[in-house]
């Protein structure tokens, strides 16, 4: 176990300048081989976390280690790290064959090596007979993978991606999901990849790192995160859900919405105040009578795989629902739920006081 | 392009590079009048010219002239595309505004006063006038142009390019030498280039500084021009009026091709 860590923060913080600081105390480890995403909203420290990792930036106070080994001070140009960088950076004077080659070049190797290398470099990421080419000539796509094989090509351990997709048009970027996932398990090397796109990270990701003004708010694979978001921002940020205040009156029964539930989450205190989060999928329409919770139908909005609607409850508490049927706007209808629906987030709960508490009341059953 | 020019625009625009060239032609036209005179034109001759290349004098001066530029260019460009590097690496950004100011002010700055200035200082420290001096000069106020020409591609420069080489392995030598030097070199060439031009049409700040018998062409014709009119002059000027398109063409040539190869 610890020997396949391959890089580890310890309570890392920076701070570009006295007043303000970036990264409040960040501390993960990531294993080799895997697929890391961070993701995050704009400024919350993603892009920073990448540039310590790559030696760009060092971390004003805490440590770093890559390969059980204190970098801390390493520079870039030593480290067994490679980037893909937001814009790409690709040199606007070199061809696609001289970019890729760069960082050959610098280590001096052979140049029959070089040619050998490139070339499957760029047969890698699909851009065979590209040599040539300008990198002017090139679309953002073809950039991007450029930028990807001038990364791959050193053999690194570790890739760094900062939003390489971001650029992209939808059609395009969706392509490039599937390639990038699909080259990293080719390759086996540690990815790490940044994004502020929740489905993006959703879809590719061995494991999700959501951040939020320097702090890492809750880590875990892709299903965890959406099925079990520990605080409202991390179930706001990750897909569309439905957030109402609630009591836990006991452990499996919950009242919210002037009602009182089941629900499979417990361990927490009795009458302990909590928040509900449902996701808009797990609600289905159907007769006032039948359903749990009464709604007005306020707007419905075509998405292409389903409707979403936008609904209150008598008590003014918005609800999301994703339904397949069409509704009537004005309508009252129905919701119905099943138990494991239902998701409980203690208020203020840290990431360990969570998994403790998962831990104990699973032990529990 | 296409021009949408009026006819009235178009006549002021020829009018007026007629005005700017007319002298320069009047002048380089008499520098074939086998008449002593630049009022009646005689006959064709290539005499002046033919006086002009039997003149050892005149050839040392051409020489001299021709070593000074290309070597002060060089030098200034050195110098001032390092100096443009460092100016734009600093972090301090009052420091860099300050220098950037104190450039500009060199360019702007009237020749006589660097000129008499520079007369000064060589005279303080105890450099004798001559080729070291114009070298000197001449290398001082190229200096800011080569740094006000290469300043722009600098500043266009994606820093992300720096980091990129680092990651790749690069080191300082590296990053500058196989990164920063190929992607401002169109910069480096113009003020090249400009460096050049400036110090061959250099009168003023020369004029200050020379001495030992040491001179450019520049000061050799006003002073040829002041003793009384005489046709090599002319045809000194013809000649160099020649070099110098041959310069602006080249630099074009130059410019053209590295555009084509390089821009993103
Ligand atoms: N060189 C710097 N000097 C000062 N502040 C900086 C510097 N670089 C980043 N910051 C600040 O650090 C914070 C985090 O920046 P960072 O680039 O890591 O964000 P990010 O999560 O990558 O955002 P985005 O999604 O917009 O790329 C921001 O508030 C930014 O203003
Ligand atoms: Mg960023």
């Amino acid at each position: 176990m610890a020997n396949d860590t391959i890089i580890r923060f310890d309570n890392v913080t920076k701070s570009y300048n006295s007043n303000t600081t970036v990264l409040k105390g960040v501390s993960f480890e990531l294993e080799r081989g895997k697929f890391y995403t961070l993701l995050g909203p704009s400024g919350c420290g993603k892009t920073t976390i990448l540039r310590i990792i790559a030696g760009f930036e060092a971390p004003t106070t805490g440590d770093v280690f890559i390969n059980s080994k204190r970098v801390n001070n390493v520079p870039a140009n030593e480290r067994q790290v490679n980037t893909v960088f937001q814009d790409y950076a690709l040199f606007p004077h070199l061809n696609v064959f001289e970019n890729v080659a760069f960082g050959l070049r610098i280590k001096k190797v052979k140049e029959a090596e070089i040619k050998a290398r490139v070339a499957e470099a760029l047969k890698f990421v699909n851009l065979a007979g590209y040599e040539n080419r300008e990198i002017t000539e090139m679309s953002g796509g073809q950039r991007q993978r450029v930028a990807i094989a001038r990364a791959i090509v050193n053999d690194p351990e570790v890739i760094l991606l900062d939003e390489p997709l971001s650029a992209l048009d939808l059609k395009l970027r969706t392509e490039m999901q599937y390639e990038l996932r699909e080259l990293q398990q080719r390759l086996g090397k540690t990815f790490i990849f940044v994004t502020h796109d929740q489905e993006e990270a959703l879809a590719m990701s061995d494991e999700i790192f959501v951040l939020n003004e320097g702090n890492i708010q809750q880590s875990g694979t892709p299903v965890d995160i959406y099925d079990e978001p520990i605080n409202r921002f991390v179930a706001d940020f990750i897909g569309e859900s439905n957030i109402v205040d609630g009591v836990m009156l006991e452990d499996y029964k919950v009242q919210f919405a002037g009602k009182v539930f089941d629900c499979v989450d417990g361990g927490m205190k009795q009458n302990e105040k909590i928040e509900v989060v449902i996701r808009p999928e797990d609600l289905h329409l159907t007769t006032p009578a039948a359903g749990k919770i009464t709604v007005r139908v306020d707007t419905q909005l075509f998405r292409g795989v389903h409707y979403e609607l936008s609904t209150y409850d008598k008590d003014g508490n918005e609800w999301l629902v994703h339904s397949l049927k069409q509704a009537e706007v004005g309508a009252q209808v129905g919701l119905d739920f099943d138990p494991e629906a239902i998701h409980i987030m203690r208020l203020n709960e840290t990431e360990e006081e969570f998994d403790a508490r998962i831990e104990a009341y699973t032990n529990e059953v | 392009m296409r021009s949408n020019l009026t006819t009235t625009a178009k006549v002021y625009l020829a009018i007026v590079f007629v005005i700017l060239y007319a002298p320069i032609f009047y002048l380089i036209f008499y520098s074939f009048n086998s008449g002593g005179t630049m009022s009646s034109f005689e006959s064709f001759t290539l005499e002046h010219y033919k006086a002009v290349f039997n003149d050892n004098r005149l050839l040392v001066i051409l020489i001299n002239t021709t070593i000074v530029a290309l070597l002060s260019a060089l030098i200034a460009t050195m110098i001032g595309t390092l100096g443009a590097i460092g100016i734009v690496s600093m972090s301090n950004k009052k420091m860099r505004r300050t220098l950037l100011s104190l450039n500009n002010i060199l360019i702007v700055s009237p020749d006589v006063v660097i000129g008499a200035s520079f007369l000064i200082l060589f005279t303080m420290v105890g450099i004798q006038l001559g080729f070291t001096s114009v070298l000197i000069s001449h290398i001082a106020f190229s200096i800011p142009i080569v740094v006000l020409m290469v300043l722009p591609k600098l500043f266009e420069m994606n820093t992300n390019l720096i980091d990129a080489a680092l990651d790749l392995g690069a080191n300082r030598r590296d990053v500058l030498t196989r990164v920063i030097l190929p992607y401002i070199k169109p910069g480096i060439f113009a003020g090249f280039f400009m460096a050049l031009t400036y110090s061959l049409d250099d009168f003023a700040v020369t004029f200050f500084v020379t001495g030992n018998g040491f001179s450019t062409l520049s000061v050799e014709i006003y002073s040829m021009a002041r003793a009384g009119i005489s046709l090599t002059v002319n045809a000194i000027s013809g000649l160099v009026f020649v070099v110098t398109v041959g310069i602006v063409v080249m630099y074009y040539l130059i410019t053209k091709r590295t555009r084509k190869s390089g821009e993103v």
